[in-house]
């Protein structure tokens, strides 16, 4: 496979290039190395502390990956036999990168009084990062998987790890969620898999060579006609219709809600706003890749039919009193479903939109998980019902959740208020005007739900006695600042965002 | 594989589907497995690595992971048999609806080999069945390595054959996979004194 520097205009940027191989390598042996050393740390607070300093390594390794890659845009920084850094990959390194070390801050606070788990506390916190980081290796790699056999593996690997960790508690109700997670995710990706072989059959059928070169992204988008119209759109629906119980699509969703609440809050945002957007992320490079033999009808029209049944049975939910955990799950199955229409509108502006949308999402969603772990210290009755009076009972985890609902709400000046109309406005660019304003109704209609949600959750009468702000509620205060930070630059960058090389590089596959 | 082979393998899935005991459903499962595993070998014939993969591959799905569901059913003694939430015949039927349905409503998928293509599609479904319908957490995993079974019956139908680092890449996810939810049926187990998974209703909308 030939590299290419196109588009790296300085005269270094064929030296960073170069560099490029190495630092994924590096990138993804950071988390591989934590998993092995955090085993052997002598104590549960040397491995917080180990976690870490690892997980800062990690992020750094991995946002020098996406800044290279970002640069190279409208171009490919780098493409190897079995890796690509593209600029859509940069996008979603960064946002897996923030989460990661995010998550790996607050994991601490959560495990510090996380009681009886699955493993005796000696070990608990050894185990725990073991898995974390083994997570966060298979969700980094995923970007860079130059090749749809890859991603499967990769995305497969990552059921594994996640799966664990969302028992973790090893309570009754943690167990159901990670065993329905396991079970669903599995049998959909072996319906993907079945997708993946077809189409596999299919370009061969075209002439191309043997090996597992035949599924790499831009062999596929090269093979364009020639491959057999009905087998490639069979393999198409198979890998779209297993990839979607992972992503956590409706009608196919039925573990998110329940892992999304059971999971340490930390690995619940690992989850919600890292894992489902990057399997989704799959699914938009399959769609890139196939869409030149099949042609825009029916590709876009299953992504859109995804999209507005995840909006439609998500909002509901936003408007019952649901406890914290499983609100913010219910509100990734309608974020999930924007993105679903985003891609599937396929305009550049509705793409722009879910750029913006899958960072503005990772960072609103991910604030309010870690907002859970203060919540739950203060008042664990959380875990089963609505929270109330937080305005009064503790104004730092207050203020997280009201940042968190606020952006993910799509109100101004939230960066997912200016992805949402791009995305809309994306759809009517694309003919699509009906789709766009049934799409706009839900949306208003999952806003008040939010709305709702977060006077009755900030107001109200406060539940058991008012205590001293915890350690996590001051580590809560910090990234929400950060985050309120990021949400804003973000809103900045959206406005830049449309008619950027950046986009240009997301309408192809990198190819 | 032959028509015949491909029959067997449908009627042991829907054996998984039928029987009560968790050892004889995990003595199906192994049976399909080594059925498979022996037609890759002689599929791979004069080619090492893939004679060698495929032996891999035949002892991971027909030994190693039967055994290890066998020391799962051991560790986590049912003290009465589940009832199954339906009887036998009502079971067959929806197996069999499925199945037919399944196979009816994919198209062919362009490998030439219809009987491989139906029994692939109706091992898949089949497995989907019973993980739908089957209480015991044991089963459930039974029903995943029926759908995989299938998935495999394909993937060694595929012209030329796959390229090795799938096969095995694919075997490593679901050794990992399978063990993981042995973990789960033995953590269940302990939690709640059964391997019914009817019990693990508590979370509702």
């Amino acid at each position: 496979m030939p590299r290419s520097a196109r588009g790296t205009p300085t005269c270094c940027g064929d030296c960073v290039t170069d560099a490029a191989p190495a630092l994924i390598v590096a990138a993804l042996a950071a988390p591989l190395g934590a998993a092995l050393l955090v085993t052997l740390a002598p104590s549960a607070g040397a491995a917080d502390r180990l976690n870490l300093a690892m997980s800062a390594l990690t992020a750094a390794l991995t946002l020098a990956l996406a800044a290279i890659a970002l640069a190279a845009s409208p171009g490919v920084a780098a493409r190897g036999s079995w890796y690509l850094l593209d600029p859509a990959g940069g996008v979603f390194l960064a946002v897996i990168a923030v989460v990661g070390l995010a998550s790996a801050a607050m994991s601490p606070f959560y495990l510090r009084h996380a009681g009886r788990s699955w493993f005796t506390a000696r070990r608990s916190h050894a185990v725990y990062y073991a898995a974390f980081n083994l997570f966060w290796a298979a969700l980094l790699a995923l970007p860079l998987a130059g090749n749809l056999a890859l991603a499967w593996l990769l995305i497969e690997a990552t059921t594994a790890a996640s799966a664990f960790l969302v028992a973790f508690s090893g309570k009754r109700s943690a167990l159901e969620a990670g065993w329905k997670y396991v079970i669903l995710t599995t049998l959909g990706l072996a319906i993907a898999l079945l997708g993946v072989l077809v189409l596999f059959v299919a370009v061969g059928s075209g002439g191309s060579g043997l090996g597992l070169g035949r599924l790499d992204w831009q062999v596929l988008a090269q093979q364009g006609e020639r491959l057999p119209g009905q087998a490639t759109l069979v393999a198409f629906v198979l890998i779209l219709v297993g990839l979607a119980s992972k992503i956590g699509w409706a009608p196919v969703h039925n573990w998110l809600p329940d892992a999304h609440s059971e999971a340490p809050p930390p690995v619940s945002a690992m989850l919600s706003a890292a894992l489902l957007p990057t399997v989704l992320l799959i699914a938009w490079r399959t769609k890139l890749a196939l869409e030149p033999a099949l042609g825009p009808g029916a590709v876009r029209e299953l992504f859109i039919g995804f999209g507005l049944a995840s909006l439609l049975v998500a909002i509901p939910f936003l408007w019952r009193p649901l406890p914290w955990k499983r609100l913010l799950a219910y509100s990734s199955l309608e974020h999930m479903g924007i993105l679903a229409l985003g891609i599937g509108f396929g305009t550049p502006l509705a793409i722009a939109g879910v750029v913006v949308h899958v960072a503005g999402h990772g960072v609103a969603k991910a604030l309010g998980f870690y907002a859970a772990i203060p919540l739950l210290r203060q008042d664990p009755s959380a875990g089963e019902r609505p929270a109330r009076g937080l305005a009064q009972a503790s104004p730092p985890t207050a203020a997280a959740i009201s940042a968190s609902l606020f952006s993910l709400a799509g109100l101004p000046p939230s960066p997912l208020f200016v992805s949402e109309v791009m995305i809309l406005l994306g759809g009517m660019d694309a003919g699509l005007i009906a789709i766009s304003s049934i799409a706009a109704v839900l949306l208003a209609l999952g806003f008040l739900g939010l709305a709702h949600a977060l006077l009755e959750g900030l107001l109200g009468t406060e539940r058991g006695p008012r205590s001293r702000p915890s350690r996590s509620a001051r580590a809560i205060a910090v990234l929400c600042a950060a985050a309120a930070v990021a949400l804003l630059a973000l809103t900045v960058a959206a406005y830049a965002l449309p008619g950027s090389d950046l986009v240009a590089a997301l309408m192809g596959n990198g190819a | 594989m032959s028509a015949a082979a491909i029959a067997a393998l449908v009627v042991l899935g829907f054996g998984v589907m039928l029987v009560r005991r968790r050892s004889l459903a995990t003595l199906l499962v192994a049976a399909q497995a080594l059925l498979l595993g022996v037609a890759a070998l002689l599929l791979a014939g004069d080619r090492p690595a893939a004679f060698l993969v495929a032996a891999i591959i035949l002892l991971t799905r027909a030994v190693a992971l039967p055994a290890l569901l066998v020391l799962t059913r051991r560790r986590t003694p049912e003290p009465y048999l589940v009832t199954p939430a339906t009887t036998v015949v009502v079971r067959l039927l929806v197996a069999a609806v499925v199945a037919l349905v399944a196979v009816a409503a994919v198209p062919p998928l362009g490998l030439g080999d219809p009987p491989a293509e139906h029994g692939a599609v109706a091992l898949l479904s089949l497995g989907i069945a019973i993980v739908v319908m089957r209480r015991p957490a044991l089963l459930q995993v039974l029903g995943i390595l029926v759908a995989e079974n299938g998935v495999y019956l394909l993937a060694i139908s595929v012209p030329g054959g796959l390229p090795l680092v799938i096969e095995l890449g694919v075997l490593f996810d679901l050794v990992l996979v399978v063990t993981l939810a042995a973990a789960f049926t033995h953590k269940i187990h302990a939690e709640v004194g059964t391997g019914d998974t009817d019990l693990l209703r508590g979370l509702r909308d």
